[in-house]
């Protein structure tokens, strides 16, 4: 489950700024249980760029060679709405059956 | 210091090379490069500069195999180990030049140079250790001993020391015969996943 949700968590990251590679990397290692490897994100980014939920430009950097930026695309925000939604319900459905049984 | 640290990130980046190998040129290169990108960045943003610094960097990077497994999974490649290629230059490289005398050696070698699935370095080896295959001990099996074994052929006188020279001759026969063998199944070993023809 968490492989198949770390897809929206990257595009959420990207939802109100671009962040180049390695900050968006330590941004999702940063929340403990979501990443292991921080190597895993780039097969991921590569694969959404490649379905066009994101793009990348290069930016210069203040410090060092120039750096790749990611972005959402419009079809990106698009998939990243439908997820929240569909998330909710989702979770909203398994509090109702887990919740409960920690209650009682 | 530096040139530690330079070598460590170089071992590591080639490590990876290696084990993207199976994946789609263009996807290869750009993990490559994002990986050696945020390895750089990191270099400059942690101020990572002596080895356990570096090693850390790494590790949380991850195992080079770790991430192409992972990048296999998202691009739906399979791993795959022996192709026609593979197994074609696993059977032609010792046995090739006994079945189609000299030529089928080669062609075993055109098929272990064309295959991704081994390093330059297991390439010279499954080469030169030993060229022929097996050609060289059987014909030598065959002709040598032929020539030489007076002992068994009756009426033919052998040299005084002849016992002490056939016991050489079979040690190098049998070292002949296991050599190939043995690079053969180190080159079944060495194989690395290469891309599904699909």
């Amino acid at each position: 489950m968490r492989r198949g949700t770390l897809q929206y968590c990257v595009l959420a990251l990207l939802a109100d700024e671009e962040r180049y590679g390695f900050n968006l990397v330590r941004a999702l290692a940063e929340t403990n249980g979501m990443v292991t490897s921080e190597g895993t994100i780039y097969p991921l980014l590569s694969r959404l760029r490649r379905d066009g939920l994101v793009e990348s430009t290069w930016q210069e950097s203040p410090s060092g060679p120039p750096r790749r930026y990611y972005r959402l695309t419009e079809a990106g925000r698009t998939s990243l709405k439908g997820f929240r939604l569909e998330w909710s319900r989702f979770r909203d459905a398994v509090d109702h059956f887990v919740e409960r049984k920690a209650r009682s | 210091m530096n040139s530690t640290a330079d070598q460590l990130v170089g071992d590591y980046v080639k490590r990876l090379r290696r084990e993207l190998a199976g994946l789609p040129r263009e996807r290869r290169r750009e993990l490559e490069q994002e990986i050696s990108e945020h390895i750089a960045e990191g270099r400059v943003t942690l101020s990572a500069q002596n080895e356990a610094e570096i090693r850390t960097l790494l590790d949380h990077i991850g195992e080079p195999a770790e991430i192409a497994a992972e990048a296999r999974e998202r691009f739906g490649v399979q791993a795959k180990k022996s192709g026609w290629k593979e197994v074609g230059a696993l059977v032609l490289l010792p046995i090739g030049g006994v079945i189609l005398p000299v030529l089928g050696w080669f062609i075993g070698v055109a098929l272990l140079w064309i295959s991704d699935a081994w390093s330059t370095r297991d390439k010279l080896i499954g080469t030169l250790v030993v060229p022929g295959g097996l050609l060289l001990p059987l014909s030598l099996g065959v002709f040598g001993t032929g020539a030489s074994g007076c002992s068994t052929v009756v009426g033919t006188e052998c040299p005084p020391d002849s016992g002490g020279s056939v016991a050489w001759q079979i040690a190098l026969l049998v070292v002949l015969f296991v050599v190939p063998l043995v690079t053969t199944v180190y080159l079944a070993q060495r194989r690395r996943p290469v891309a599904a023809a699909a």
